[in-house]
C-alpha cells in the first residue's frame, strides 16, 4: 500500500459517494451539484494515475460546461429549494441495474486484470496524447468528429424555427427580406 | 462613413484626457472653498443701521424675518421738543424659511443687511435656524468688501473710503 | 525538496492577497481621475492607500445573513468556490525567466482554462441559493455567458499554444516572439475580450448589471462573503491580465530578460489590468443579445480564422 493507493481508494470512495448522492437527493440542484463533486473526483484519480491531460480536459469539458449546461437547464425549470416531493424515481430497479452493472464490470475487471502487474504509463503528457490520437487513433478521431459535426448540424436544423408555409415564391422572399 | 468602433476609441480619449487633467475637486473640509465674489451664504445684519423701518420684513416672500421694537424718547438739547426713536428688540431670521432670494438686503435703504459668505451654519434641529439679531451681528465680520463692477475700472467707493479711513488713522 | 515547494505555494499566496488589492485601489484612483474625481483619500493619509484595508475590516464587522429560504450549505459554500479556481490558476503563471513560477505544469494552458471554467459553477450556486429572482435572473445570464465565451477564450489560447508547441505557460513565453505581437494580435484581442467576459467585468457585466437586476447573484450576499465574491473578482482581473501577459504580449521578455524578467512581467500584467479599468470606465454594458452576437458572430468566427492563420504560418516555416 502506497500513498498513491491509499488516495485512489479515498478518492475512489468520494466519487462513488458523490455518484450515490446524485440519485439519491431529493433536491433536484443539488443533485447536479452533487454531479460536480463526483466528476471532479473522477478527475482527481486521472491525476493521481499520471494522466494529466485527460485530468485538466474532464474538469474543462464536465465541470466547466457539460455540468454548467445541466444546471442551467434544471434552474430554467421550476427547480425549487429543499425536497421535491414529486420526483419519480424507480428505487428498486434503479438499484437492481446498478449494482448488477456495477459489480458486474468489478468482477470482470478482477477476472481479466487481477492477476497482471500492469506497469504504469508513462505521465501523459499532451505530446504522448496528441502523438496517439493523431497516429495510432487517427481514423476513430476523425470518424468521432463527423459524428459530432453531423449533430451539431442535426441540432441547428431542429432548432430553427419552422418555415412558414410557401404560398409563392415572390411572397416569402418578402417576407425574408421584412424579417431581416 | 465612420469607421466601425470610432465611437469605441472617442469614449477611450474622452476618459484618458480626464485622467491626465488635474481634478478640480476641492478637499471641503480640510481645505476651505474659493466660493465666487458675492457668494449668498448667510444674512449679516449691522443693528445700528436698523430704522426698524419694517420693509426687509415686509417685502420678504417667505416672511421669515421677525422684528419687535419699541419707542424711546431721546432729549435732544437744543430741540424744542424730545424726538421719538425706534429700538430694535428683535430681529430674528428663521433660516429654515429663508430662501436666500435677497430681497431684503436690496430693499434696506440704510444698508442694515449684508450678504457674507459664510455657510458653515447647519444644525441638527430645523428650530436651532432660527438667529437672532446678535447672531446675526457677528456674521458682520465676515461680510466681504464688495468686488469692483469692472474688474479692470477704479475701485468701488466703499473701498476707497475704507482705505481712506485706514490710512487717516 | 518540499521546502521549495511550500515557499513558491506561500509566495503565491502572497501574491494572491497582494495582488488583486493593488488592482482593486488602483481602480479606484484611475476610475476616479478619469471622471475627475480624486476617489479616497483619508484611509491611510496617503491618498488613501489604505482604502481597501479599511473596506476589509468594514466587511469584516458586518452581519453575516442567509435568507432564511436560502439552500443555506450552497449559500455559504459558493463565494470559497469562486474564490478558489483563482487561487489554482495564479499557481502556474510564469513570473520570470527559467524557473520562476508557482508549479511547472506540463499542461498548464489546460489547466488554466480548466480552472478558470469552474468559476461559473460558484455563479450558479450562488444566482441558485439566494432563493432570490434577480439573483436566479443574474445566475442564468452569468451562464449563457460564460458557456458562450469559454469557445473563443479557448480557441484564442489554442491558437498561441499551436504557435509555440507547446502546452506549458514557461514553454509558451519561452518561445514567444516579438513579431508574434502582429502574427497573433487577432488572438489576443478575442481572449482579452472573452477573458472580460468570463470574469464578468465592465462592459459584460449583465449578471450583476445593478441598474437591472439589483445585483445580480450578488443581491443577497454581504459582509465576508461578499467580500469574497469581490475580492474573487479582482484576482480575476489579476489573473486574465497575467495570462493574457504571458501568452500574448511575451510575459517576462523585454530588455535585460534575464534579471529582471519578473519585473517585465508585472509591468504588462498591470498594463493590461490598466486597460481592464479604462474599459469600465469608458464603456456603458452591452445588452443580452449583443453580447451573444458578439461572441458567436465575431469572436469565434475571428478565433477560428486565428487558428488557421496561426496554423498557416507554421506549416510554412516548417
Amino acid at each position: 500500500m502506497t500513498l498513491q493507493d491509499v488516495l485512489l481508494s479515498v478518492v475512489g470512495l468520494v466519487a462513488v459517494a458523490g455518484g450515490v448522492a446524485v440519485v439519491t437527493t431529493k433536491q433536484l440542484v443539488r443533485a447536479g451539484l452533487w454531479l460536480v463533486v463526483a466528476l471532479g473526483a473522477v478527475a482527481v484519480e486521472f491525476l493521481l494515475l499520471g494522466a494529466e491531460f485527460a485530468a485538466w480536459v474532464q474538469v474543462l469539458i464536465y465541470v466547466g460546461a457539460v455540468v454548467v449546461l445541466l444546471l442551467f437547464a434544471v434552474m430554467l425549470t421550476r427547480a425549487p429549494i429543499g425536497r421535491s416531493s414529486d420526483l419519480d424515481r424507480p428505487a428498486l430497479p434503479a438499484t437492481l441495474v446498478g449494482a448488477a452493472s456495477g459489480l458486474g464490470l468489478a468482477a470482470l475487471f478482477v477476472g481479466v486484470f487481477g492477476q497482471f502487474q500492469v506497469p504504469a504509463p508513462a505521465v501523459g503528457t499532451a505530446e504522448r496524447i496528441g502523438d496517439s490520437v493523431f497516429g495510432a487513433w487517427v481514423l476513430p478521431f476523425e470518424v468521432l468528429s463527423i459524428l459530432l459535426l453531423a449533430a451539431l448540424v442535426g441540432a441547428i436544423v431542429l432548432s430553427r424555427p419552422a418555415a412558414p408555409a410557401p404560398q409563392d415564391a415572390s411572397a416569402d422572399a418578402v417576407a425574408q427580406g421584412s424579417s431581416r | 462613413m465612420s469607421i466601425p468602433g470610432a465611437g469605441l476609441g472617442k469614449g477611450l480619449a474622452v476618459t484618458l484626457k480626464t485622467l491626465v487633467t488635474p481634478s478640480t475637486t476641492q478637499q471641503y473640509p480640510d481645505v476651505a472653498p474659493e466660493l465666487p465674489p458675492r457668494s449668498r451664504g448667510v444674512i449679516a445684519l449691522r443693528e445700528e443701521n436698523c430704522t426698524v423701518c419694517m420693509l426687509c420684513s415686509r417685502e420678504c416672500p417667505d416672511w421669515c424675518i421677525y422684528i419687535d421694537s419699541h419707542k424711546e424718547e431721546v432729549v435732544v438739547p437744543g430741540a424744542a421738543r424730545p424726538r421719538q426713536r425706534n429700538v430694535l428688540d428683535r430681529f430674528d431670521i428663521d433660516f429654515s424659511l429663508c430662501m436666500y432670494c435677497g430681497i431684503c438686503i436690496e430693499v434696506c435703504p440704510f444698508d442694515a443687511l449684508y450678504w457674507s459668505p459664510e455657510f458653515e451654519y447647519a444644525e441638527y434641529d430645523i428650530r436651532d435656524l432660527m438667529h437672532d439679531k446678535d447672531r446675526l451681528g457677528e456674521w458682520m465680520a465676515t461680510v466681504p468688501p464688495p468686488p469692483p463692477h469692472d474688474p479692470l475700472g477704479e475701485p468701488s467707493k466703499e473701498e476707497t473710503a475704507v482705505a481712506k479711513r485706514a490710512s487717516a488713522s | 525538496m518540499t521546502w521549495d515547494v511550500i515557499l513558491r505555494v506561500a509566495l503565491v499566496a502572497v501574491a494572491f492577497l497582494t495582488l488583486p488589492l493593488i488592482v482593486g485601489q488602483t481602480e479606484h484612483k484611475v476610475m476616479a481621475h478619469m471622471q475627475a474625481r480624486l476617489g479616497p483619500m483619508y484611509a491611510g493619509a496617503f491618498h488613501g492607500w489604505a482604502q481597501l484595508i479599511a473596506d476589509g475590516v468594514k466587511f469584516a464587522q458586518k452581519e453575516d445573513v442567509t435568507p432564511r429560504a436560502a439552500d443555506g450549505p450552497v449559500f455559504r459554500l459558493a463565494p470559497a468556490v469562486a474564490l478558489l479556481p483563482y487561487l489554482l490558476v495564479l499557481l502556474v503563471i510564469p513570473l520570470g525567466p527559467g524557473d520562476l513560477v508557482g508549479q511547472q505544469l506540463d499542461v498548464g494552458l489546460f489547466f488554466v482554462l480548466a480552472v478558470v471554467g469552474v468559476g461559473v459553477i460558484a455563479v450558479l450556486m450562488a444566482a441558485w441559493a439566494s432563493a432570490n429572482k434577480y439573483s436566479l435572473l443574474g445566475g442564468l445570464r452569468a451562464a449563457a455567458q460564460l458557456l458562450g465565451y469559454e469557445l473563443p477564450f479557448v480557441l484564442s489560447a489554442a491558437s498561441v499554444a499551436m504557435a509555440a508547441g507547446t502546452l506549458s505557460l514557461p514553454g509558451i513565453v519561452a518561445a514567444w516572439q516579438p513579431w508574434w505581437l502582429l502574427w497573433q494580435l487577432p488572438a489576443t484581442i478575442v481572449f482579452f475580450v472573452s477573458g472580460l467576459a468570463e470574469i464578468r467585468r465592465p462592459p459584460f457585466d449583465m449578471p450583476i448589471a445593478d441598474s437591472e437586476l439589483v445585483f445580480g447573484y450578488l443581491t443577497e450576499y454581504t459582509g465576508l462573503r461578499f467580500a469574497f465574491f469581490l475580492l474573487a473578482e479582482y484576482v480575476g482581473i489579476v489573473v486574465i491580465s497575467a495570462l493574457t501577459a504571458a501568452l500574448f504580449l511575451g510575459g517576462w521578455h523585454g530588455p535585460w530578460a534575464e534579471s529582471v524578467g519578473w519585473l517585465w512581467m508585472l509591468l504588462k500584467t498591470g498594463a493590461v489590468a490598466f486597460v481592464v479599468i479604462w474599459l469600465r470606465v469608458s464603456w456603458p454594458r452591452l445588452r443580452e443579445d449583443q453580447l451573444q452576437r458578439l461572441c458567436w458572430l465575431v469572436l469565434v468566427p475571428l478565433a477560428l480564422a486565428q487558428l488557421v492563420l496561426t496554423a498557416g504560418v507554421r506549416v510554412a516555416l516548417g
